[in-house]
């Protein structure tokens, strides 16, 4: 049971979040408008986009047929300077239009999102800053996506702080009974992080969390589903030299709940272990090890799709593994890799391969090459009339990418075997796609490329699909990363 | 109601704070903003360049930083610890191409001319994850558990 909200339900159409339940769209228009506004004011501005034009046909049986067109249309950016060479402002979303049959589940044929839009004050001193808006928070906690502001510096001693006040930006849950809940319980979201740097390569850091003031006891009807977080974690960082470092971290989940039924073993607070340490011998050869270990009533805390991600499965989830990478020269690189898991009420599966990365010509041609083996050695209820072994398969992947002059082109085919027995498959033991593309890079400023796409799954025997691409990036920023 | 007293208690109070935390502030010089140089096409070897000194204001061993394939799948303990560093030579925007809140398609699809970049979930993920579901959730929780999931709740409601 839940807590039936007055208000109208609209977080997943429009820009989305809390903007998008309790502000009118013309609010959101006018704010928006006006950051981009602001961008006038900027000296050094830079402007990215993506347009993206798609279309496959789906034939399945049972269903109407359908053509599906959507257009995505990405925007970004970047303007500093504003006024002071300290003030910068950040914009990025996306819009869709489908010209076709809606290609979302709702049945809606537009919809966008305001991935973030902040503005930035960099202080000269103490590596400062301060940001408000909508941005994203990745703090030793997770990753989160606030509408309020956030700020951080450097202290005396080697210590940093940082912290963010806001409103959590909300997304959709399954029904609107549960969506009213949790709007009700995520109301506010705020944390901080404290960390200490040593100049002979330590980092220890800790951080809190929460997500929501109020949970599913505090509903008028209460609910069994707490949409709202508490959590403190820890990270480390030791790096004593450039040849050896750790790093990892430790989550809890420290809010209150409802008392175990009689008989059941009180949950753990530990949400997660997750730790990796790297040794690179030479210039050629590097070796790390992970460990991770999950507890899911606690990292799975806050779930908008508590159905999928059950905290009640009390599960334990543990891996461990390891990466060897060997740099023969600049030119060639390859990674073997293996990791076992163990989940509690699944069992253990190992996987284990290798990928070898490879560029010619100085980068004029990149290519690769991988395979993996994943081994369920003693999964159960996977089916009742599958042996548990079944859902062991392998998987290799290959790969061509050629840019020469203001030309690009690039073919990629993955193909996955699955046991005869998996009961996934619909009788379909090889999967494969395989896409090509073409590019052309216009201006420097403009890049258009078409991907074709084929390939075979338990789906569809036989899927096409196309896609166009227009990339464009204008003004003087020299950020990228592409 | 706050009466009079109390607001100026709570304004000497608060103006006191931002003194000691002023005193408190590191004088170091910020790391710089934008990358001192243009980098090549692809990913960087940071310690062609960086020798083993820790920098002033970032006090990073660059040579963690090599974007190898390791790097690329295990970046999440950087990002969080100092993403200033990341963004001396990223756009937001770059990091938007897998991390939003909700995406119209997945990385893969879209970084489909890309095939040298790590895009998550290239072919046909949608088999793929029923086993991958049961042998480890909290792997698609990362991304999945709390966003980005309006998909997953077409089957699993």
């Amino acid at each position: 049971m839940g807590f039936k909200s007055p208000e109208p339900i609209g977080c997943h159409a429009g820009a989305g979040g809390r903007l998008g339940r309790n502000v009118k769209w013309r609010t959101k228009v006018t704010l928006l408008g006006a950051l981009v506004a602001a961008t006038g004011w900027s000296q050094d501005i830079s402007v990215q986009g993506i347009t993206i034009a798609q279309m496959w046909k789906q034939e399945t049986p049972g269903f109407d047929k359908a053509t599906y067109t959507p257009a995505t249309q990405y925007l970004g950016i970047d303007a500093t300077k504003l006024g002071s060479d300290k003030l910068s402002l950040h914009l990025f979303g996306w819009g869709r239009a489908d010209l076709g049959d809606s290609s979302v589940l709702d049945g809606s044929k537009s919809g966008g999102y305001l991935t973030y839009g902040y503005l930035q004050y960099q202080f000269d001193k103490a590596n400062a800053e301060l940001k408000v808006g909508r941005f994203a928070v990745n703090q030793s906690t997770g990753f989160e996506q606030v509408d309020g502001i956030s700020a951080r510096t450097d202290l005396r001693g080697g210590f940093t702080l940082s912290g963010f006040y806001g409103l959590p930006v909300l997304y959709r849950t399954v029904d609107p009974v549960s969506q009213a809940d949790y709007r009700f319980q995520r109301d506010v979201i705020f944390g901080s992080r404290l960390a200490w740097r040593s100049t002979k390569g330590l980092e220890l850091g800790v951080s809190y969390l929460q997500d929501g003031s109020k949970a599913a006891k505090d509903l008028p009807l209460p609910s069994a589903t707490d949409y709202s977080r508490k959590q403190v974690g820890v990270d480390v960082a030791v790096t004593p030299t450039t040849i050896f470092d750790v790093r990892g971290r430790t989550v809890f989940d420290v809010a209150s709940h409802p008392a175990p039924a009689a008989g059941a073993a009180e949950p753990s607070k530990l949400a997660e272990h997750d730790y990796t340490a790297t040794l690179k011998l030479g210039g050629q050869l590097a070796v790390s090890g992970n460990f991770v270990e999950r507890n899911f009533f606690a990292y799975f805390a806050g779930s908008n799709l508590p159905s999928l991600f059950r905290q009640d499965e009390h599960d334990l989830f543990k891996a461990w593994g390891g990466k060897l990478t060997w740099s023969a020269a600049s030119a060639l690189q390859v990674v073997a890799d293996y990791r076992r898991t163990h989940r509690e009420t699944y069992g253990d599966a190992n996987r284990a391969g290798a990928d070898l990365r490879m560029d010619f010509l100085e980068k004029t041609v990149l290519a690769g090459v991988g395979a993996h083996w994943v081994s369920v050695v003693d999964a159960k209820l996977v089916d009742p009339l599958a042996p548990y072994r079944s859902l062991s398969h392998r998987e290799a992947r290959a790969w061509v990418l050629v840019n020469k002059g203001k030309f690009s082109a690039s073919l990629d085919g993955i193909v996955q075997y699955y046991d005869s027995s998996n009961p996934y498959i619909a009788g379909l033991r090889t999967v494969y796609e395989t896409v090509g593309s073409l590019g052309y890079q216009a201006t420097s400023n403009l890049k258009v490329s078409g991907d074709l796409s084929y390939g075979s799954n338990p789906v569809a025997r036989h899927e096409t699909q196309g896609l166009l691409k227009a990339e464009y990036r204008f003004g003087m920023g020299k950020k990228g990363g592409q | 109601m706050i009466g009079k007293p109390m607001l100026k208690v709570l304004g000497i109070l608060l103006g006191l704070g931002v003194l000691m935390a002023c005193g408190l502030v590191s004088p170091e010089t910020s790391f710089a903003p934008t990358h001192p140089q243009e980098l090549g096409a692809g990913r960087p070897v940071c310690s062609e360049c960086h020798s083993t000194d820790v920098a002033k204001g970032a006090l990073k061993p660059f040579a963690s930083f090599d974007h190898t394939t390791n790097f690329v799948k295990e970046h999440r303990f950087q990002a969080n610890q100092d993403i200033n560093v990341c963004a001396s030579c990223h756009a937001p925007s770059f990091c938007g191409d897998c991390h939003g809140g909700k995406v119209p398609m997945k990385p893969a699809l879209r970084l489909g001319d890309r095939p040298d970049r790590e895009a998550p979930h290239r072919g046909d993920f949608m088999t793929l994850h029923r086993i991958e579901g049961k042998l480890d959730p909290s792997s698609c929780f990362k991304c999945h558990g709390r966003a980005n999931n309006q998909k997953c709740q077409a089957c699993h409601r």
